[in-house]
C-alpha cells in the first residue's frame, strides 16, 4: 500500500494543459482500447452508451489517485489539492467549449444538478416579483422527462405559464422544427406575457436528434426572450460545442456520457452578461455569495474525484487520432453506417436523416413487434437484455390520427469507441429472431 | 500510570484471550491498490443475499478485530500525521473502500443492468439499516443524501416555499445557537432569510460549565419572542456543535420548543451517528440529519434526512428534481440524475465492519469517549490549561484550551497555527479562536478539538502536546512568529 499520497503525473506538469490536438506517431491500437474497456460486461453488446456513458481504465486510475489522496490525509487535500484541482478541469473545460472567461465555467454532478440551478432562480424570478405570474418557460415537447418535472417543480409551482413545443418524429429537417419553435413563441407572447426562459435541448433523448440550437438561440434574440438554458446532457464528446457560436446564455452538458469522464461530473457555462442574474447552487454552505463556480466548487464533504480527471481525460483521448474531434467524426460516420445496415436489414427506416444525429441513431422497429405503449418498450427493453445480451432503449411514437402503416417503436443504438461491429449484428438478429418467432409485446408478461 | 492501564486493558487483553484459539481473520482487501485492468475482473464476496438485514449487536466471543488489524484496515491513512481531527472528514477502513469499489465496479460493467436490478434494492438495504441505527419507526422516514450539508437545504428549501406560498408569514422565525455550523447559517441566509424570514440567535457561551445555562439561555429567547407575538416556524439544534465543540442536551432542547410553541424541530447531527447516542425515539425531534462518513466508517459522503411521519408531514423535495419527483423525498433521493451511488450503498458493510469491534459501535463510542476524554486531560495537564466543557458534556471529540503565550487572537491566527503544526510538527488538528470576555485579563484564546477514533493511539496526542510545549519553549507567538501568510518568519 502506497504510505505517502502517490504523486501523480496528472496533477502537476500535465503535458495537455490545453485541448489541442496533439498527433501522435503511434496512436492507440484496437487491443489497447478493448483492455481500457475491459471491466464492460464482455457478454453484452452495449450498444447504449448514451444513458450512462463510458470510462477507460486508464481515468478510472486516475480517479484512484486522486481518492487515495483523499483518504490518506483529507485535511490536507482540502486545504492545498482541492480547489486547484477543479479550476484546472475548469480550465480545459473552457478550452474545450470555447468560453471567454473560466469564471463562466462551474463544475456540477450532472446536467439535472445543472436544470435544478437555472429553474432555482427562475422560481426565485417569480416569487420576488421580478417575473409576473403568468409570465412563460417555453421548452420541447421532447425535453428530458427529468427536466420537464424540474420545471413543473419550480416554475409551474412558482406561478410560470409552461408552454412545450410539439415536435413531430420521425423528422425531416431542421425547418420542421424551427417553425414550431417559433409558433411557441408567438404563444408564450400572447396576452402581454414575456416569455422568460427557454429551455432547449441540444440532442433530445429520446427520441434522440441534434436540435439547431444556435438557429433557435437566434430566434429567441429576435423574439425577446429574457433567456436561453440549452440542456446539452449528451453534447459534450458528441457533438460541436462552442459557446460564442451557440450564443445562449446558460449550457450545461455531462462529461461522463461521452467525454469518458467517471459519474459524475458536467458543466454548467453561465454567460458573463451585464443583466448578471445570480445563480446559486441549491446546496448551501461556506462560500455562498462567492458566485456559483465557486460555490459549486465546496458543497459540503463528499467524493470530488470525478471533478479532477478531466486532464486524465484529455490524456486518452489524445491517444486517438484526431483527439476528441476523431473520435466524434468517426463515432457519427459507423452508427449511421450501422443504423442504416439495421433499417435494411429489417425493412424499416432512420428516425430522421444522418445530419440531425450524432453519435447515436433512432431506427425504427419492425412494426409486427408490437409496440403498443410505453410500458411495451420496457418490456421489450428488458427481453432483449435478458434473452440476447443486448442493452439499448426502444422509445414508443404513438400513431398519430389518420396515419397508416407507421411504425411505433424506434431504438436509439449508440456508437463509442469500444463498440464493434458484431454488437449491432448481434441485435439485427435478436430482432430478426424475434419477428420470425412471430414474437410481439402482448406476449410479455408484465 | 492509570492511563496505561486502561490502555493495556483495551489493547492487549482481548488479544491475550484470542492468542491460544485459531483465529479465523478476516483480512481486509486491500484491492484498491492501483492495479491494471484485469484486477477488476475479481469480485469480492459482494452477496445481494447478505445476512446482515438488522443487526443487534453480535458480540463475537472469539474474534474481535485486533490491533495489528485496525492498523491494516486504515493503513491507507498517512503514517507521518498524528490524526487527530476525525471529526472534521472522517475516515474509511479497508474493508469498506473494497466494497465501494465492488459496487462501483458493478455499474461501471453494466450500468442499465446496475440501475434497473439492483440500485433501488441497495439503497433500500441502506435506509433499513439507518432505520435500525437510530431506532426510527418506518423506512419512509428515512432518506438518503449526500451529507448533512444537503439535508439542511432540503429543509430550508421547503421553508422558502411556506413563505412564498403563504403558510408562512413575513417575518416568521427561525431560532438557532450562535455556535451553529457556518454553512448552515449561510442555507438559512440563502432560503430563510432571503424568502422574508427572522432569525433568532441564541448567544452561546463557550467554555461550557453545564447543559443548564444552554437550556435556560435558549428557553429565555423563545419566551421573548412569543411575548413579541413572533411566531417560530423552525428551531435548528446542532446536536454536537463543530467548533467550539460540545454535545449540546437535544432531547431536553427539543422539549423546550415543544413547550414553547415552536412549529418545528431540527436537529443538525452532523457528527451524530457513531459518535453520540442517535434514538429517534428518545430525541422527539421532526427532523434530524447525520452524516455517516465522519464517525460511521462510511466514505465521502453519505448521510440520512429522518423525517418523522406522525406530525403533518410538510411536503419536501430533493432540490435537484429527477424522474421520481413527488414521490416522497426518500424516492426521488434515491435518484437525482447519474452519479456514483456507491457511498449510499456500503452502509450494510460498515456494519459488518464496526460488529468486528467488541461491543460494536456502542462499543467504539464508549472507547472513544473515554480514550479522548483522558487525552484531553493528559494535554490540558502538560500544558497547565483546561477543557472547554465538562466531559460529560463531549462524545468523541473535546477542546483543550492552548497554552495564552501562544498568542491566538483571531480566527486567522487560529488557521496558521494549525496549518504550522501540520507542516512543521506532521500533527492534523483543527484550533478554535475563541475571542475574549471583556472582563477576562488574560487572553484565554485558543482550544485545540482533538478527536479519538479507533485508528488513534496515544503517540498522536503525545506529538501534539510535545509540538505545542516546543513552541511555548521556543517563545512561538502567531504574530511574530508567523508571517502575514503564516509562514514561519526567518
Amino acid at each position: 500500500m502506497a504510505s505517502s499520497p502517490d504523486h501523480n503525473h496528472t496533477l502537476n506538469g500535465d503535458s495537455n494543459t490545453h485541448a489541442s490536438k496533439k498527433p501522435k506517431l503511434s496512436f492507440i491500437t484496437p487491443s489497447e482500447i478493448a483492455a481500457e474497456f475491459s471491466h464492460h460486461d464482455p457478454t453484452v453488446a452495449r450498444i447504449n452508451n448514451g444513458s450512462f456513458g463510458s470510462c477507460p481504465d486508464s481515468v478510472l486510475q486516475a480517479q484512484r489517485r486522486w481518492q487515495l489522496k483523499y483518504l490518506s490525509q483529507p485535511d490536507h487535500f482540502y486545504f492545498n489539492h482541492l480547489q486547484a484541482g477543479i479550476l484546472h478541469s475548469r480550465t480545459l473545460i473552457r478550452d474545450l467549449i470555447n468560453a471567454d472567461h473560466v469564471d463562466e465555467v462551474s463544475i456540477v454532478d450532472n446536467a439535472t444538478t445543472a436544470a435544478a440551478i437555472v429553474l432555482q432562480q427562475a422560481a426565485w424570478g417569480f416569487s420576488e416579483s421580478k417575473f409576473e405570474q403568468g409570465d412563460a418557460v417555453v421548452m420541447l415537447h421532447y425535453a428530458y422527462g427529468a427536466v420537464k418535472k424540474s420545471i413543473e417543480a419550480y416554475v409551474t409551482r412558482a406561478g410560470g405559464h409552461v408552454i412545450e413545443v410539439p415536435l413531430p418524429f420521425p423528422l425531416n429537417s431542421n425547418d420542421e422544427i424551427v417553425t414550431e419553435f417559433k409558433k411557441a413563441l408567438e404563444k408564450g407572447k400572447a396576452n402581454g406575457r414575456r416569455v422568460r426562459l427557454a429551455v432547449i435541448d441540444h440532442i433530445t433523448s429520446m427520441p434522440c436528434v441534434v436540435i439547431p440550437v444556435k438557429e433557435l438561440v437566434k430566434i429567441c434574440r429576435e423574439e425577446g426572450v429574457d433567456q436561453v438554458f440549452v440542456d446539452a446532457a449528451h453534447s459534450i464528446g458528441c457533438t460541436e460545442v462552442d459557446m460564442k457560436d451557440i450564443g445562449a446564455d446558460y449550457y450545461t452538458s455531462n462529461l461522463h456520457k461521452w467525454l469518458f469522464c467517471p459519474p459524475s461530473i458536467a458543466f454548467l457555462y453561465c454567460r458573463k452578461s451585464p443583466k448578471g442574474v445570480e445563480l446559486h447552487h441549491p446546496v448551501v454552505s461556506h462560500e455562498y455569495g462567492n458566485g456559483l463556480a465557486i460555490e459549486s466548487a465546496w458543497i459540503g464533504t463528499r467524493d470530488y474525484s470525478p471533478q479532477l480527471v478531466v486532464p486524465a481525460v484529455l490524456d486518452f483521448v489524445n491517444r486517438f487520432e484526431g483527439g476528441i474531434e476523431g473520435i466524434k467524426k468517426r463515432n457519427h460516420e459507423t452508427v449511421v453506417e450501422m443504423g442504416q445496415m439495421l433499417a435494411k436489414a429489417w425493412g424499416t427506416h432512420l428516425g430522421c436523416p444522418p445530419e440531425m444525429c450524432a453519435s447515436m441513431v433512432m431506427i425504427g422497429l419492425p412494426a409486427c413487434l408490437g409496440i403498443s405503449s410505453e410500458k411495451d418498450t420496457l418490456k421489450l427493453r428488458t427481453h432483449l437484455r435478458e434473452k440476447f445480451a443486448v442493452e439499448v432503449p426502444i422509445y414508443f411514437r404513438p400513431p398519430k390520427n389518420g396515419e397508416v402503416e407507421s411504425l411505433t417503436g424506434y431504438c436509439r443504438i449508440s456508437h463509442q469507441v469500444y463498440n464493434k461491429v458484431d454488437d449491432y449484428y448481434k441485435f439485427r438478429d435478436a430482432i430478426n429472431q424475434l419477428v420470425s418467432d412471430g414474437f410481439t409485446c402482448a406476449l410479455l408478461s408484465n | 500510570m492509570a492511563c496505561r492501564i486502561i490502555m493495556f486493558y483495551r489493547y492487549y487483553v482481548a488479544h491475550l484471550r484470542l492468542c491460544h484459539q485459531n483465529i479465523q481473520i478476516l483480512k481486509p482487501k486491500l484491492s484498491f491498490r492501483i492495479s491494471r485492468a484485469s484486477s477488476y475482473h475479481y469480485y469480492h464476496n459482494l452477496n445481494p443475499t447478505d445476512t446482515q438485514t438488522n443487526f443487534p449487536i453480535k458480540p463475537k466471543l472469539s474474534s474481535f478485530i485486533t490491533d495489528s488489524e485496525i492498523e491494516a484496515e486504515f493503513s491507507h491513512h498517512d503514517p507521518g500525521v498524528a490524526r487527530i481531527n476525525n471529526g472534521s472528514f472522517g475516515c474509511s477502513p479497508a474493508f469498506v473502500i473494497s466494497e465501494l469499489q465492488q459496487w462501483q465496479l458493478k455499474w461501471l460493467r453494466q450500468p442499465d443492468h446496475f440501475l434497473f436490478n439492483e440500485l433501488h434494492k441497495g439503497i433500500l438495504k441502506s435506509r433499513n439499516t439507518v432505520k435500525e441505527l437510530i431506532n426510527a419507526e418506518d423506512v419512509d422516514e428515512i432518506s438518503i443524501v449526500d451529507n448533512a450539508t444537503t439535508a439542511v437545504a432540503i429543509v430550508l428549501q421547503q421553508m422558502q416555499w411556506a413563505f412564498f406560498e403563504g403558510k408562512f408569514k413575513k417575518g416568521d422565525a427561525v431560532i438557532i445557537l450562535q455556535c451553529a455550523y457556518g454553512a448552515v447559517k449561510n442555507s438559512i441566509k440563502a432560503y430563510f432569510l432571503r424568502a422574508g424570514g427572522y432569525v433568532i440567535e441564541v448567544p452561546f457561551q463557550f467554555p461550557v460549565n453545564s447543559s443548564e445555562e444552554i437550556i435556560s439561555e435558549f428557553r429565555m429567547a423563545l419566551v421573548k419572542e412569543k411575548a413579541s407575538g413572533r411566531r417560530v416556524r423552525l428551531a435548528m439544534i446542532d446536536h454536537v456543535t463543530s467548533m467550539p465543540s460540545v454535545v449540546l442536551p437535544v432531547k431536553k432542547l427539543v422539549k423546550v420548543c415543544r413547550e414553547e410553541g415552536v412549529d418545528q424541530v431540527f436537529i443538525d447531527g452532523a457528527h451524530g451517528v457513531g459518535c453520540v447516542d442517535v434514538d429517534m425515539q428518545e430525541i422527539g425531534a421532526d427532523f434530524y440529519t447525520s452524516n455517516l462518513h465522519k464517525w460511521f466508517f462510511c466514505p465521502a459522503s453519505v448521510a440520512f434526512l429522518y423525517c418523522r411521519k406522525s406530525v403533518t408531514h410538510l411536503e419536501l423535495h430533493h432540490p435537484m428534481v429527477s424522474h421520481d419527483y413527488g414521490k416522497g423525498l426518500a424516492i426521488e433521493s434515491s435518484w437525482i440524475g447519474t452519479r456514483d451511488y456507491s457511498p449510499s450503498l456500503v452502509v450494510p458493510s460498515v456494519v459488518e465492519f464496526t460488529n468486528r469491534f467488541e461491543g460494536g459501535i456502542e462499543g467504539i463510542k464508549r472507547r472513544n469517549h473515554d480514550a479522548v476524554v483522558e487525552m484531553g486531560k493528559m494535554l490540558a495537564k502538560a500544558w497547565g490549561t483546561n477543557l472547554g466543557s465538562p466531559p460529560d458534556m463531549c462524545a468523541s471529540m473535546i477542546m483543550v484550551r492552548l497554552p495564552a503565550c501562544l498568542g491566538i487572537s483571531s480566527n486567522d491566527d487560529a488557521l496558521k497555527l494549525r496549518t504550522h503544526l501540520r507542516e512543521q510538527f506532521g500533527v492534523e488538528v483543527p484550533i478554535y479562536y475563541q475571542m475574549p470576555k471583556h472582563e477576562e485579563v488574560a487572553t484565554t484564546t485558543g482550544y485545540a478539538r482533538i478527536s479519538y477514533q479507533v485508528y488513534n493511539k496515544i503517540d498522536d496526542y503525545y506529538k501534539f502536546r510535545d509540538a505545542i510545549n516546543q513552541l511555548v519553549c521556543d517563545g512561538f507567538t502567531c504574530a511574530q512568529s508567523l508571517g502575514k501568510y503564516g509562514l514561519p518568519s526567518s
